[in-house]
């Protein structure tokens, strides 16, 4: 068992405290869906969140009224009468879809609009965040092999669908690993079906192979 | 001194009053868990944007029209009131940032936090909260200048590593490992992360 199949403590807290990046908090969330031991943890972080805001010297001199906010539930309260209440539960997509991912995969993965980047890999981008990081789907074929890469800055992957290898180990749906500068890898899609990852990447990946290398700047497209 | 008061109110009167919010819609015991945790709130949002007062003010009342809408949902067993009101207000800036072109981003707060279901059984989950917030307490009083420091940097002030790391003149491995330290001295982790 690797300890790359969960988030590490840093990335955990950042997430709890909302100081993370929203993209990379979107892979921290996929993976903690499905995962009882992130989420006992996650309670406990937002207990030490809890506790530290206490800490705090409390801000006087608010011009904040009681009867003012009353007022404005009030009204709100009015006007909601005929809406719909959208904290109604979600219905669950199909499959192995994370409910984080949900606005941005409405139908299924083939609804999709997938294009090929390798024979073997398609990808497909969900959004973007501030600064650049991206925030995409690759679809790997059965045996299927990604180049030989690096990273410029961290690149998260939650695996959704199938299950791929590298020098490090085995990963499988909802497992989370984390790169940076100092992971070279090989990632191979296991031969049985697709592979499926949701991938957060803060710049572009760099690859290491002597003729890949020439593909780099290809690859930058997209960076802001 | 008045303030002080508040702040030393005791769990139980505080989980009461949000409870008589839920089932009665009581406006008296809102009034008091609005004056308790005002100016609370308001120290959390000063912590990432000094100065800005009105932002303070803001969240403060975005986050306090979530209890009243949302009170009914709060479990007693999961959380206490001071990690549940924490939670509504990391949201809430989250969006206000977002809303503010700071994240350019179509990811919300809910599509982050709003399906992450803590599934360990309830009977546990009581007792539980009451052991980490005796080892977090006491973690506190122990922990070391420089581990409290980098924990308010990304807890209250809301910065990445990388911008800890820059602010505080020291290397991002270095934040991490005293953001680890300080957990591991509390007890916060699960298993080997």
């Amino acid at each position: 068992m690797s300890i790359n199949q969960h988030p590490s403590s840093e990335w955990l807290s950042a997430y709890s405290a909302g100081s993370l990046s929203l993209s990379q908090s979107l892979c921290v969330a996929a993976h903690m869906e499905s995962c009882s031991v992130c989420q006992q943890t996650f309670a406990r972080l937002n207990q030490l969140g809890g506790e530290l805001m206490t800490e705090l010297s409390p801000a006087i001199g608010s011009t904040l009224n009681f009867e003012q906010l009353m007022d404005s539930i009030n009204q709100q309260e009015s006007m909601a009468v005929q809406t719909i209440d959208t904290d109604m539960p979600r219905a669950k997509p199909r499959g192995s879809i994370p409910l984080c991912l949900r606005k941005f995969i409405p139908v299924d993965y083939d609804h999709l609009q997938w294009s090929r980047i390798s024979p073997s890999i398609q990808s497909t981008q969900l959004c973007q965040d501030h600064g650049g990081s991206k925030v995409e789907l690759l679809r790997i074929k059965p045996g299927g092999s990604a180049p030989t890469h690096t990273h410029l800055g961290d690149e998260l992957t939650v695996i959704l669908e199938g299950s791929f290898s590298d020098e490090t180990g085995i990963y499988r749906a909802g497992d989370f690993l984390a790169c940076d500068g100092n992971n070279t890898h090989t990632p191979v899609a296991s031969k049985d079906r697709d592979c499926i990852c949701l991938v957060v990447s803060e710049a572009p990946l760099q690859f290491t192979g002597w003729f890949t290398r020439l593909f780099n700047p290809l690859l930058r497209r997209g960076y802001a | 001194m008045v303030q002080l008061a508040q702040t030393k109110t005791p769990q139980e009167t505080l989980q009461q009053w949000l409870r008589a919010v839920a089932i009665e819609r009581d406006q008296n015991a809102f009034k008091k868990l609005f004056e308790h945790y005002v100016p609370l709130l308001r120290s959390y949002s000063l912590a990432r944007e000094p100065g800005s007062s009105l932002l303070a003010d803001e969240l403060a009342q975005e986050v306090m029209i979530k209890v009243w809408n949302k009170a009914a949902s709060y479990n007693a067993e999961k959380a206490n009131t001071n990690t549940w009101i924490f939670t509504l207000a990391r949201n809430s800036r989250i969006d206000h940032l977002r809303r503010n072109g700071r994240f350019a981003t179509n990811i919300d707060s809910s599509d982050l936090f709003d399906n992450i279901v803590d599934t360990s059984p309830s009977p546990f989950q009581a007792a539980q909260t009451h052991t980490v917030q005796k080892n977090i307490r006491e973690g506190l009083d122990q922990l070391p200048r420089e581990q409290a420091e980098v924990l308010s940097k990304v807890y209250l002030q809301g910065r990445s590593h990388q911008q800890a790391s820059d602010e505080l003149s020291l290397p991002l491995g270095t934040v991490k490992s005293r953001v680890r330290l300080a957990l591991k001295k509390m007890q916060l982790l699960m298993g080997d992360l």
